[in-house]
């Protein structure tokens, strides 16, 4: 293992994909976190934009923050959602911008991006597409994004300085980053940092 | 780490008790983890 990561990256990757897996497959069964519609008020999403959503879109959301509450998005913008998972975020994103705009997602996670696929095309949503991908080798043209979105992602990345570099190369200059994550406001001893079970539990 | 790579203009949005009343929560509240919104430009 590389010593400047505190985990292996693939061994948290898989674990974090087995988290995720769970969570696309079995929304309503036992997590450590929230999910759902419930998480989505509680994290303060506009309801009226919730509710115009099918369950299969809110279901497996396990977002921890709202990426949209310091800059709602404009009509048109392109919008890159780092770590999209069953493609919440995507479509809230994709209500904000319109037709006119074009929201990518990326996730690692096939089931994730099975789910997220299906819904598109149920919603109709031709200005959403989703990749498979990483969050430190974005499937994305340099430039493109006017902004990126995610949510609850980079936390879980071991090589956190490379995620932020390819999401600085997939903006646009004067785009814009807006993201929600977990923050802690007391030290996690070092021992507790190398142990990848926590990293995802 | 968000202006080491570059970006600017860093806002941060008020703590959200993302884990209250889930199972995670006494690991959260042992370390105070909270969820934040975020938002930075690149110049």
């Amino acid at each position: 293992m590389p010593e400047e990561f505190l985990v292996d990256v693939d061994t948290l990757r898989t674990q974090v994909r087995e988290k995720y897996r769970d969570v696309a497959l079995d929304p309503h069964g036992t997590h450590h976190f929230h999910t759902g519609r419930p998480l989505a008020a509680r994290l303060g999403y506009e309801q009226a934009a919730v509710d115009s959503l099918p369950d299969q879109a809110v279901e497996s959301f396990a977002g921890v923050g709202n990426p949209f509450s310091l800059r709602p998005l404009e009509p048109g913008e392109h919008v890159v959602d780092v770590g999209s998972g069953a493609g919440f975020d995507s479509f809230i994103a994709a209500t904000q911008i319109g037709p006119t705009g074009s929201v990518v997602g990326i996730d690692m996670t096939s089931e994730m991006l099975t789910k997220s696929r299906d819904t598109a095309e149920q919603l109709n949503f031709g200005h959403v597409e989703f990749r498979e991908g990483l969050a430190e080798a974005l499937p994305v043209e340099s430039g493109w994004a006017d902004v990126v979105i995610s949510n609850g992602v980079i936390n879980l990345c071991a090589d956190k300085q490379a995620v932020f570099a390819e999401i600085f190369r997939v903006l646009r200059p004067g785009g814009v980053l807006q993201f929600a994550d977990i923050a802690n406001g007391q030290p996690v001893p070092l021992e507790a940092m190398h142990d990848v079970d926590l990293w995802t539990g | 780490m968000l202006e080491d790579s570059g970006f600017k203009h860093v806002t941060i949005g008020p703590a959200v008790d993302t884990f209250g009343g889930a199972i995670g929560e006494v690991n959260a509240r042992s370390f105070e983890v909270y969820g934040y919104a975020f938002l930075a430009r690149r110049v």
